[in-house]
């Protein structure tokens, strides 16, 4: 980036994910901008922006960590307001992993949806763009009236798994039929099966009964979704695999959000690996369950930041993830 | 009420269910949890199609999911088409952020308003707000119902000498609320002052005056030392009339001894260089009113005029090259950090200095404003948070002023940390009255003895029944004449 441009990158970092804006400002050649971030005695979140984002080009980093989702959330807002308030002439909301996300529909009666509230809410605080990665429905970009890009971590799947496994011993798994259109895309690309998992799913965070539909005998079974929460559907899954004859199971998600007692029932289950994104900060759960490996997500993010600075188009990212 | 639904937030369930009991209903059903991930949870477990509906959420140790479980029962209730939705928040939220404290902060409670705006409601009503300007960043109604009406009531049934009290601000932000509560109990007022600095430099007659003390300093100084010899005035008691106070605003406490025992001759030119207003003033003012005393604050605590402070006690001799004196033109004509909000505004509360308070570095100046020897005094501000400068006033008022009993009085009692066991800690506090806006936690308020909580529930329950009924707010503004 030239140093003559009037407009210039500001990264701004929230407190839920710093090592994810560090990578994110290394990749992109900037320093990450100072910020004040605390709370009250009373816990009231307060943003003080360190230095002056008066027509610049502002991305506000926030992901929300597992547990501490509202916080990290009224962070966001506060941040974006700070930086509306100081005059940005752009502010670009990066958020990987877009918090309620899952309640994007009435599917009760008087079930409120929560992403769409989000949504206005980030509008409301003055975000003008919303870059996201992997959204549980891609419908939620429905909710906003300012472009959002979703930013898919399907390309650095694809590199991991040829990287890692060959193509031709694995087969695809979706764990639900929500899923089904995710796994088919990785395994045409791949040029492997694809199976099928179909489960009764009574309340949130229970898994009921498990059918499996397709043949796994005998291959690597690699278990795709979009988010590991609780764990509990991909554990049960992947013992179905195993009894229908699986030689391993992998999961590969994007969001690994490990609530709960996610981290004992993936040392308890017969997955080999959870391989996830760090869009989500991951904190200590690495030491506590061996099986969870990572990709690096934040080159896919810089680039993205850097094309939409730059008013590049976006979508050579959709198919390509950058080394 | 028919048609009606009281929503209650899981902040304030004990509230929502008196503000229920007075209107003869019951808090509606909602399913309030969180997921696992710690995303909030709402259902709503009854029917709200063409209802009125009123969600009751105040603040919280954890706020930001608070925040997000109000507006998300907010917005739950809308895509439930109730046809009107108001808040009931006793506590605003965020409301210490109503404007840009720094460059480029955030002004959180403007936000806050859009947010709630945005999540689909039609009506607030709230008690208190720290800055009533906050109802212009609302485009909804906004009934900003006060306790002041509740609290003269209580002072009038509980304090037994109240026609003789005095209200006090503990800093000069609040000024504002204390002289409404003095007008409708018809008290006087008083105020304390803290200054970061030490003295008041930043007036022009105590500028001249310095200088003036300088040059007429040999005399000055010799019958300090003679009446300081014969008369060792109490420390404690420094009260002075106006003519000597304006000569206290020297660089330091000690020098008020010097001050009082000033020549005539002096005091006669003092009064001629402060010019007409000053004198004006005097003819048809309360005379009480002009009462300055002014004390040390170390370590949050106030400290006897003699008290050693390291790096300050070097400049109490009053030489004609002072450097306070010099530092002190120079404060004057730099005016300090209010280049934001201004000091004098509203919304200013002290609250935000506090962590200086406790610098042991620090020492400051406290100024107390009017008369309350012998006399019971309320120390009034909107809500309680941290304790340093309800300590400091409380102190200030009692060991300098001699107040004989002290009230901290506030509406919203939020008490952060360890607050409330400071209070009740401190000798010099009697009594806190508070109402119940915010939930005191039960163990807490069982270990307080000097606490007292006034019930809110009647005037939010009838705020919300004239709202209903479309009937005039305005008489709860009112206050009760017994």
């Amino acid at each position: 980036m030239s140093g003559e441009m009037a407009n210039e990158i500001k990264l701004i970092s929230g407190r839920s994910h710093p090592e994810l804006s560090e990578k994110v400002a290394k990749r992109l050649g900037i320093e990450v901008a100072r910020t004040i971030s605390l709370n009250y005695s009373n816990q009231e979140t307060s943003f003080t922006v360190g230095e002056s984002v008066r027509d610049e080009d502002v991305f506000i980093i926030q992901s929300t960590a597992t547990g501490d989702v509202n916080e990290g959330l009224m962070e966001l807002l506060i941040a974006i307001s700070a930086c509306r308030t100081a005059s940005a002439r752009r502010i670009t909301a990066v958020i990987p992993n877009f918090p309620y996300a899952r309640q994007d529909k009435k599917d009760k009666s008087r079930a409120p949806i929560s992403a769409r509230l989000v949504a206005n809410m980030l509008q409301t605080a003055g975000a003008n763009h919303i870059v996201t990665v992997d959204l549980h429905a891609s419908q939620i970009q429905g909710f906003f009236s300012v472009p959002v890009d979703n930013l898919y971590a399907e390309p650095s799947f694809l590199r991991y798994i040829r990287e890692n496994y060959k193509a031709e011993d694995c087969v695809i798994v979706s764990p639900d039929a929500g899923g089904a259109k995710r796994a088919t895309s990785i395994a045409d690309h791949l040029n492997t099966g694809f199976a099928l998992i179909h489960k009764e799913r009574p309340r949130p965070n229970v898994v009921g009964r498990m059918v499996l539909v397709g043949n796994v005998e005998d291959k690597i079974a690699i278990l795709v979704d979009d988010m590991a929460d609780t764990c509990g559907t991909l554990c049960k899954a992947a013992s179905v695999l195993k009894e229908n004859g699986a030689k391993a199971v992998l999961a590969l998600v994007t969001h690994g959000i490990l609530s709960g007692n996610a981290i004992e029932n993936l040392n308890n289950s017969v997955l080999e690996a959870l391989i996830c994104t760090n869009t989500v900060p991951l904190g200590d759960k690495l030491e506590r369950c061996p099986k969870i490996r990572v990709i690096d997500i934040s080159p896919t993010i810089a680039e993205a930041i850097r094309r939409t600075h730059n008013g590049e188009s976006v979508s050579y990212l959709f198919n390509h993830a950058p080394v | 009420m028919r048609g009606t639904l009281i929503f209650s937030g899981s902040s304030c369930p004990a509230l929502t269910g008196k503000v229920c009991e007075n209107l003869g209903m019951t808090p509606a059903d909602a399913e309030l949890t969180q997921f696992s991930n710690g995303e909030t949870s709402v259902r709503i477990l009854t029917s709200v199609r063409e209802k009125d509906v009123f969600v009751v959420q105040s603040g919280s140790p954890k706020i930001n999911d608070t925040i997000m479980e109000l507006l998300i029962m907010i917005s739950a209730c809308k895509g439930g088409s109730a046809s009107k939705i108001t808040a009931v928040l006793p506590y605003f939220p965020y409301s210490r952020q109503s404007k840009k404290k720094s460059h480029r902060g955030a002004i959180t409670a403007r936000m806050l308003a859009n947010l709630l705006g945005v999540a689909g409601v039609k009506h607030i009503i709230t008690v208190d707000l720290h800055a009533s300007q906050m109802q212009g960043f609302f485009k909804c109604p906004v009934d900003n119902l006060h306790a002041e009406p509740l609290i003269a009531r209580w002072i009038r049934q509980n304090v037994p000498d109240w026609k003789e009290a005095v209200v006090v601000s503990k800093n000069a932000g609040g000024t504002k609320r204390v002289t409404s509560l003095a007008d409708a109990l018809k008290l006087n007022f008083g105020m304390v002052t803290t200054d970061k600095k030490r003295g008041n430099g930043n007036m022009t007659s105590s500028m001249v005056l310095n200088h003036i003390d300088a040059i007429l300093d040999p005399i000055g100084e010799q019958l300090t030392d003679a009446v300081d010899a014969a008369s060792e005035t109490p420390a404690g008691n420094v009260t002075q009339p106006v003519a000597g106070a304006v000569a206290a605003r020297r660089p330091n406490g000690s020098s008020l001894h010097s001050a009082k025992s000033l020549p005539s001759r002096l005091r006669s030119s003092t009064s001629a260089l402060d010019g007409v207003d000053e004198e004006g003033d005097q003819e048809y003012n309360d005379q009480r009113a002009h009462e300055v005393t002014q004390a040390r604050l170390v370590h949050g605590h106030i400290v006897p005029d003699d008290f050693e402070s390291a790096d300050v006690s070097a400049a109490t001799s009053v030489a004609g090259d002072d450097p306070m004196t010099m530092s002190h033109a120079s404060s004057f004509f730099a005016p300090h950090h209010a280049a934001l909000g201004g000091s004098g505004d509203a919304a200013e509360s002290s609250d935000e200095d506090e962590e200086i308070l406790k610098d042991p570095k620090v020492e400051h100046m406290v100024t107390l404003v009017g008369d309350v020897k012998n006399r019971t005094v309320f120390i009034v501000d909107d809500m309680i948070d941290k304790p340093g400068s309800w300590i400091a006033a409380a102190e200030t008022v009692v060991k300098r002023g001699l107040a004989k009993k002290v009230y901290c009085i506030a509406t919203h009692a939020v008490f952060g940390a360890d607050c409330l066991e400071q209070l009740q800690g401190c000798d010099c506090i009697d009594h806190i009255l508070v109402t119940n806006s915010y939930p005191i936690p039960e163990e807490k308020a069982r270990n307080a003895s000097k606490l007292h909580v006034l019930d809110l529930s009647y005037l939010l329950a009838e705020a919300i029944r004239r709202n209903h009924y479309g009937e005039s707010i305005s008489p709860l503004f009112q206050h009760i004449v017994e």
